[in-house]
């Protein structure tokens, strides 16, 4: 599952914080990271992210299996910056890097998909005009619900090429793992329909056209 | 209610009919579907959702048109799928639920009250905070199951909901569907659960091949897929 379905119920004070602030503290950080070069500040900034990222007591066997993929390419980047003899730039790069997934992660585990969707919602407010905000709401939630399902889907097409021994045939994988999400596609398009989430998001949009 | 009127089929983009014009009232609490696969099963299951629409006739709800009022329709019939996984949506069970919920409950914690209730009434209470990739197979159709009951429809189509699941989940989610207040519509290979329905229909080439008690519908069955 990666790093999505982090969230866990708490009553820390990130949990408690508006969505659309620890978002907007998310992009400010994201700034800041990005123009500031000192590998101090850095490093600082660095300790301050994993702080962050504890106070909101996350899952911890869930959040570690997430984040160990960009640790290593925090410490490959790094390295490679040492090899080519810039540790400034290498103690900056990777604590960028750290400090970035710990704060995009103090965000997820804190926030409940259901308040992110409303955030997006209220953000594309000003284009109701052409595009229904709940539509736009729920298409976030199902991008993110689909990164892992399509990580399944392509893992178990590897599989089955594999099993077959044409793992050296990139067609034999990604046909079927082509097939299978336009498939997966078309059963979360029936799904959304039965639930009638499209028809809400729809007449909500309708309405918000009308109430403009 | 529900009601059929020459209700036909075709398939998209060809001449090819996957349901024969038909007509059916559907008034009893539990209905179930039977027949070999691609017999049409699955096509009269979704037409009452509107997931489908007739291609001539119609299909109505409780009064409405599916093709002219689907959001009414789908307010009242709940589906559950086969597979689960696609129909659930949101990260955690919870959550998930909730988003059944945003068109019937506005506030949030509302909405976070309404889907724990929801799922302690299924026995899932204990999982709200779950990741929905951490349940298994029958959990996910259970939860599937307490997204649809969370907003109360007053039918539920379930097309084969315990096709994928093993004898214990298959039993507990058979029990569940039987204990519903709701109208139960389900389509299923299970002629175990089709003796317990009020009424079966056995499909055959897309057409309704017996309509009537349990008993007979289960040996017309039977005696359908012995002759070919």
């Amino acid at each position: 599952m990666g790093l999505f379905g982090l969230y866990r119920e708490r009553r820390t004070p990130l949990h408690r914080a508006p969505a659309w602030a620890k978002m907007l503290g998310l992009v400010l950080a994201a700034v800041w990271l990005a123009w500031c070069t000192v590998p101090a500040w850095s490093v600082a900034s660095t300790v301050v992210a994993f702080a962050l990222l504890a106070s909101t007591l996350p899952p911890p066997a869930a959040t570690l299996r997430g984040v160990a993929p960009v640790l290593v390419i925090a410490a490959a980047t790094g390295a490679y910056q040492l090899w080519q003899g810039d540790a400034r730039l290498a103690v900056d790069l990777s604590s960028d890097f750290v400090s970035l997934i710990c704060l995009s992660l103090a965000v997820t585990t804190s926030t409940p998909l259901d308040e992110s969707m409303g955030l997006v919602s209220a953000a594309a407010r000003p284009l109701r005009r052409w595009i229904p905000p709940e539509a736009l709401a729920l298409v976030f939630s199902l991008t993110i619900r689909a990164i892992p399902e399509l990580t399944r889907i392509l893992s178990e097409s590897r599989d089955a090429a594999r099993s077959r021994g044409l793992e050296r045939m990139p067609r034999a994988m990604l046909v079927p793992a082509g097939v299978r999400t336009v498939g997966y596609a078309l059963a979360v398009g029936d799904a959304i329909t039965a639930r009638g989430l499209a028809d809400e998001a729809l007449l909500r949009g309708g309405r918000a056209a009308v109430t403009r | 209610m529900i009601e059929f009127q020459d209700a036909s089929v075709v398939a998209p983009g060809t001449t090819v009919r996957i349901l024969e014009p038909t007509t059916l009232i559907l008034a009893e609490r539990r209905v179930a579907i039977i027949g070999a696969n691609g017999s049409g099963k699955s096509t009269l299951a979704r037409l009452i959702n509107g997931l489908v629409l007739p291609t001539t006739g119609s299909v109505t709800v409780n009064g409405h048109d599916t093709r002219r009022d689907a959001a009414a329709v789908r307010r009242d019939v709940g589906f559950l799928f086969t597979d689960p996984s696609a129909q659930l949506i949101m990260p955690t069970a919870t959550e998930d639920v909730a988003l059944s919920l945003r068109r019937t409950v506005k506030g949030k914690d509302e909405r976070a009250g309404a889907a724990a209730a929801a799922l302690e009434s299924i026995g899932l209470g204990d999982k709200g905070s779950v990741s929905v990739h951490a349940l298994s197979g029958g959990q996910r159709q259970l939860l599937a199951l307490a997204g649809v009951l969370a907003v109360a429809p007053s039918i539920i189509v379930a097309d084969e909901p315990t096709t994928l699941l093993d004898l214990r989940w298959r039993a507990h989610v058979d029990t569940l569907l039987a204990g519903l207040d709701q109208q139960v519509i389900e389509v299923t290979h299970d002629l175990d659960a089709a003796s317990r329905a009020d009424r079966v229909i056995v499909m055959d080439s897309g057409a309704v091949a017996f309509d009537g008690r349990p008993g007979a519908g289960v040996a017309a069955y039977r005696r359908l897929m012995a002759s070919t």
